[in-house]
């Protein structure tokens, strides 16, 4: 406990003012809890509880728990797109006199909350949820090496979601120190508030979630390839996958700690990152740009394996030099290790260690320089399809390229002595994030139709690509040229002198492009889900595809292989498919048994005691804690004790099941 | 022609974006107007960096498009060689070309990271002037120990003189100071004095800002800055030595509470050792801890 905080027996520090009554917590409170009553009024009208908990919200089936995951971050993006809008006209409106319509901390927490949910709630579930999706097919599993940790993976990473959120029911505050909570400023003596605690503990539950899942991708990908299939024949989105994984499992231990410590330092008064008592802030902004670097790398790479697997699919043509492509993607992931100190030279290392690495930031470059130009060399000497797909890829190589430069001369000490910190660094990293974003879409409009059974809509998927491109431009271009202009990040107004309105107008209108962009994705799933029909996929390989996802049905059987692929080269589907024209399909000699995961509850339960546990110790309700702490304990002992966690599905019931879809197509 | 929109589209918006960028960093470029002989470096570095990536990747997009247009589905003249994977010119060319361009890089930049490292002192003809900047939750304090005055918000430096700032903070969290025109930033934090030099051209105004976040205040702790002939910075040393305000260990008590936009403040004289004393206050847990009335987090 703080030394000098009364905290209540029961309600530890929680007070009547933690119920919302600000604007935007009343409003949040209110549209969350309308949310949750039409989606509830909806279940009972239908009857559709007890589908909801055994399909769903139970299953250990990779390929719900990743629509899941698409599903949450879906929601994710919309809440920090709010946040994007909200603080872009701020910034529009106060110059001079004007003060906008955000107080200085209210901004703050908003583009605080921007940053977290962005990469940790967006961009990370959207890949976690492909990678459940594609991955298994793709390297001839039926499901991860462990499917309840899976399960229990995404309830971790959907527990975090909520709690970063639940300030606005409980608290009225979020954390305002910056997406990293920089030290001392998320210290108790600059943010006294709960704000920060929800920071840590939405991070901390969501970071449980993704070691777990990183865990379990790199078992599943080191054991359960089919037969024949070499690490050397892995697709390259499956080595990209395995390279991003291993940099989860090294990277995000040190922001767990990074992150315990600092609510150490805040919930027991420790001092080991305050600016006195002996505590250390460097050290705070040292461990967590270790983990932050290699962050950017575990969102970047499984969003090149995915270009990879589309360049080569419409190209026609095999992937240009493969063992080129592997070697990059280790490449970098060894050297992201050795590049995190750029992101603050101006803390005052001498000129050897910021020479040093600035220029490990220079040769993390290489990798990414040959993985380019080995997709420009696939395309040469291919028959290329401008599917949708094709146009995310070469939007993202534009937005990529141009990125990449403003990142090589950000790694620069002696460039970046000017640039840290303005709204040129800002625009530089959501350049390569948006790439990340266009590998994310192209990724989804490349393997919908394995999800869904339908294809996307290319006319509103076209609308929306070019609406995403030159909202892109319309919005960052600017905030490139105030970088130059000297505009620093997060101020919420500004002097008119600085001229600088007339940039950050432009910015917002920008965003209001990108606004409409999503509207067109968000028309295009309609006008897909309407013409379903007629986009249905029923061969299953809708792109002449290369690889093994495409050998099964759209959307494949819960036990997606009835029989496991025997792989013969690295591109055993494509390979499979000359050997054999009629689709390298055809029924197998004979069926045998399935052994398949049985659906569970625990990992809701696990994380709905962590969640508790978690809000607990953000209000200092130590007894509570205790309780979540039991139950979730007393969870993981009774889970492992269970038996029966598998059922065998007959050989006779997968004849069964096969030759009914036979029948279906026919 | 679905692909030709494509690859027009794509080039008027990059050249669009472009306009857009030169056409609107006029004067108010703060950064491509350097009024310092540090600050002119950097900006020398930011150029000859872009134009070595530029022409590295200038070629890039034009194979990206020739590529994508040549090889479309549509056009049957194009080779069609599903088959092709390696070819071992190729293959090392891909490495080793990125490799020379980003070692060669490297290599510039390592100089360029001695050359212009802010704790490097500058030599120049005037003997060097020394001032100490305290960060304070959210305003500027500038002491000159040589000349025992000080000022909050406001630095005034003699031209072509090469300046030690010795930057600290007292009571407000990590921050950035910059002058853009004249250098680049340097954090100054509790517990430990981080070195800035620089040298102005010739008189003139500049404006200099706090550029990490440390807290609501942060968008107004900005600070003027003005650069005079020798003469003309004694003149001012005179007059704020006969200015009425004078930091005393009291008055510095006020001055540390958190406030933000405050105006000049030109101080007469100041405690000796202050600065020394800022940073010793947080610097060993010998030092105890500040005063209580500092750390509104824990009384409450």
């Amino acid at each position: 406990m703080t030394p000098n905080s009364v905290t209540d027996p029961i309600f530890g520090k929680m007070t009547l003012d933690a119920l919302p009554h600000l604007w935007y917590t009343v409003g949040g409170t209110a549209f969350v809890t309308l949310m949750g009553l039409g989606v509830a009024l909806v279940l009972t009208r239908y009857r559709r509880w007890g589908w909801l908990w055994r399909e769903w919200l139970t299953s250990t089936d990779p390929k719900k728990i990743g629509i899941m995951y698409l599903i949450v971050s879906s929601l994710m993006m919309f809440r920090g797109g709010i946040d994007a809008g909200m603080m872009l006209i701020q910034q529009a409106l106060a110059a001079g006199g004007s003060r906008g319509f955000l107080s200085a901390d209210h901004f703050q927490q908003i583009f605080t909350s921007h940053g977290d949910i962005m990469v940790f709630f967006v961009a990370m579930g959207f890949f976690f949820g492909l990678m459940n999706l594609i991955l298994p097919l793709q390297i001839g599993t039926r499901d991860l090496a462990f499917p309840f940790v899976n399960s229990l993976s995404f309830w971790l990473y959907a527990a975090g979601a909520v709690f970063i959120n639940l300030f606005f029911v409980i608290g009225g505050s979020f954390a305002a120190a910056g997406w990293l909570s920089v030290v001392p400023l998320s210290e108790l003596r600059y943010s006294p508030g709960v704000g920060i605690d929800y920071w840590a503990w939405s991070l901390q539950l969501s970071g449980l979630g993704t070691l777990l899942g990183g865990i379990n991708f790199i078992v599943t990908i080191i054991k359960k390839r089919a037969p024949g299939m070499t690490l050397m024949r892995m697709p390259l989105f499956a080595w990209a996958s395995l390279c991003s994984m291993v940099l989860v499992i090294s990277a995000f231990p040190v922001l767990t700690a990074a992150v315990a410590l600092l609510w150490l330092d805040r919930f027991l008064g420790m001092h080991l990152f305050t600016e006195s008592f002996g505590g250390n802030q460097m050290m705070y902004i040292n461990l967590i740009w270790m983990w932050g670097h290699p962050e950017v790398y575990i969102l970047v790479l499984p969003a090149f394996g995915m270009f990879s697997e589309i360049v080569s699919t419409f190209s026609r043509k095999r992937i240009f030099n493969y063992a080129s492509m592997v070697g990059a993607a280790v490449f970098i992931t060894l050297i992201s290790y050795l590049v995190w100190l750029h992101h603050f030279f101006t803390m005052g290392a001498g000129a050897d260690v910021n020479g040093i690495f600035g220029a490990a930031t220079m040769l993390v470059a290489i990798p990414m320089a040959v993985q380019v130009l080995n997709w420009i060399l696939t395309m040469r000497g291919g028959r290329i399809v401008f599917a949708l797909p094709m146009y995310w890829f070469i939007g993202f190589l534009v937005i990529f390229v141009f990125g990449g430069m403003a990142g090589v001369l950000l790694g620069s000490p002696a460039a970046d002595f000017q640039l840290h910190n303005t709204l040129f660094l800002v625009a530089h990293f959501h350049t390569m994030i948006m790439g990340a974003i266009f590998g994310i879409f192209a990724g989804i409009s490349y393997w919908f139709s394995k999800i869904a059974g339908f294809r996307l809509d290319e006319t509103w998927g076209r609308r929306a690509f070019w609406l995403w491109l030159v909202g892109f431009f319309v919005t960052f271009i600017p905030l490139y040229t105030l970088g130059f202009m000297g505009a620093t990040r997060r101020l919420d107004h500004y002097p008119a002198s600085t001229g600088w309105q007339p940039l950050y107008a432009a910015a917002a209108i920008g965003f209001l492009i990108l606004v409409c962009g999503s509207g067109a994705l968000v028309m295009q799933l309609i006008a897909s889900y309407r013409r379903r029909r007629e986009y249905r996929d029923r061969t299953g390989d809708p792109w002449d595809g290369r690889t093994l996802e495409w050998s099964v049905a759209s959307p494949p059987p819960f036990y997606v292989f009835a029989a496991s692929p025997e792989v013969r080269g690295r591109e055993a589907f494509w390979e499979a498919k000359r050997a054999r024209p009629e689709t390298g399909g055809g029924p197998p000699a004979r069926y045998d048994d399935i052994v398949m995961p049985r659906n569970t509850g625990m990992g809701l339960y696990i994380s709905g005691f962590a969640f508790l546990t978690a809000f607990a110790l953000v209000w200092h309700m130590v007894w509570l804690a205790g309780l979540g702490l039991a139950g979730a304990i007393a969870c993981v002992i009774v889970r492992s004790f269970a038996e029966d966690t598998e059922y065998v599905l007959p050989a006779s019931e997968v004849a069964r099941i096969e030759a009914a879809a036979r029948a279906d197509d026919n | 022609m679905r692909r030709a929109k494509l690859a027009i589209g794509i080039i008027a918006a990059a050249a669009a974006s472009l306009a857009v960028f030169f056409a609107l960093s006029g004067a108010n470029a703060l950064i491509t107007h350097p009024r310092g002989l540090i600050a002119r470096g950097e900006l020398r570095v930011i150029i000859t960096d872009l134009v070595i990536l530029a022409s590295a990747a200038a070629p890039v997009y034009f194979l990206l498009f020739a590529t994508a247009w040549r090889y479309r589905a549509g056009n049957r003249k194009a080779g069609y060689e599903p088959e092709r994977r390696r070819n071992l010119l190729l293959d090392v060319a891909i490495w080793a070309v990125p490799a020379a361009v980003l070692v060669s890089l490297a290599v510039l930049n390592w100089r360029a990271a001695h050359e212009l490292d802010p704790f490097r002192p500058i030599d120049g003809e005037a003997r060097p002037l020394t001032i100490q900047v305290v960060a304070l939750d959210w305003k500027w304090l500038f002491i000159y120990p040589e000349q025992g005055i000080a000022a909050v918000n406001f630095v005034e430096i003699p031209e072509r003189t090469p300046i030690v700032f010795e930057l600290a903070a007292d009571g407000a969290p990590m921050n950035s100071f910059w002058i853009p025109q004249l250098s680049g930033q340097m954090y100054s934090m509790t517990g430990m004095s981080t070195e800035l030099h620089l040298m102005a051209d010739g008189p003139g105004d500049y404006a200099g800002r706090a550029a990490e976040i440390n807290g609501p205040g942060f968008a107004d702790m900005t600070f003027a800055v003005r650069s005079a002939s020798a003469a003309e910075f004694e003149s001012w040393v005179a007059g704020v030595k006969r200015s009425s305000d004078r930091l005393t260990d009291a008055s510095y008590g006020e001055l540390v509470k958190p406030s933000a936009a405050v105006p000049v403040i030109l101080y007469s004289s100041v405690p000796p050792g202050l600065y020394e004393n800022v940073v010793a206050k947080y610097s060993a847990p010998a030092g105890g801890p500040p005063a209580a009335s500092a750390m509104p987090g824990l009384s409450q």
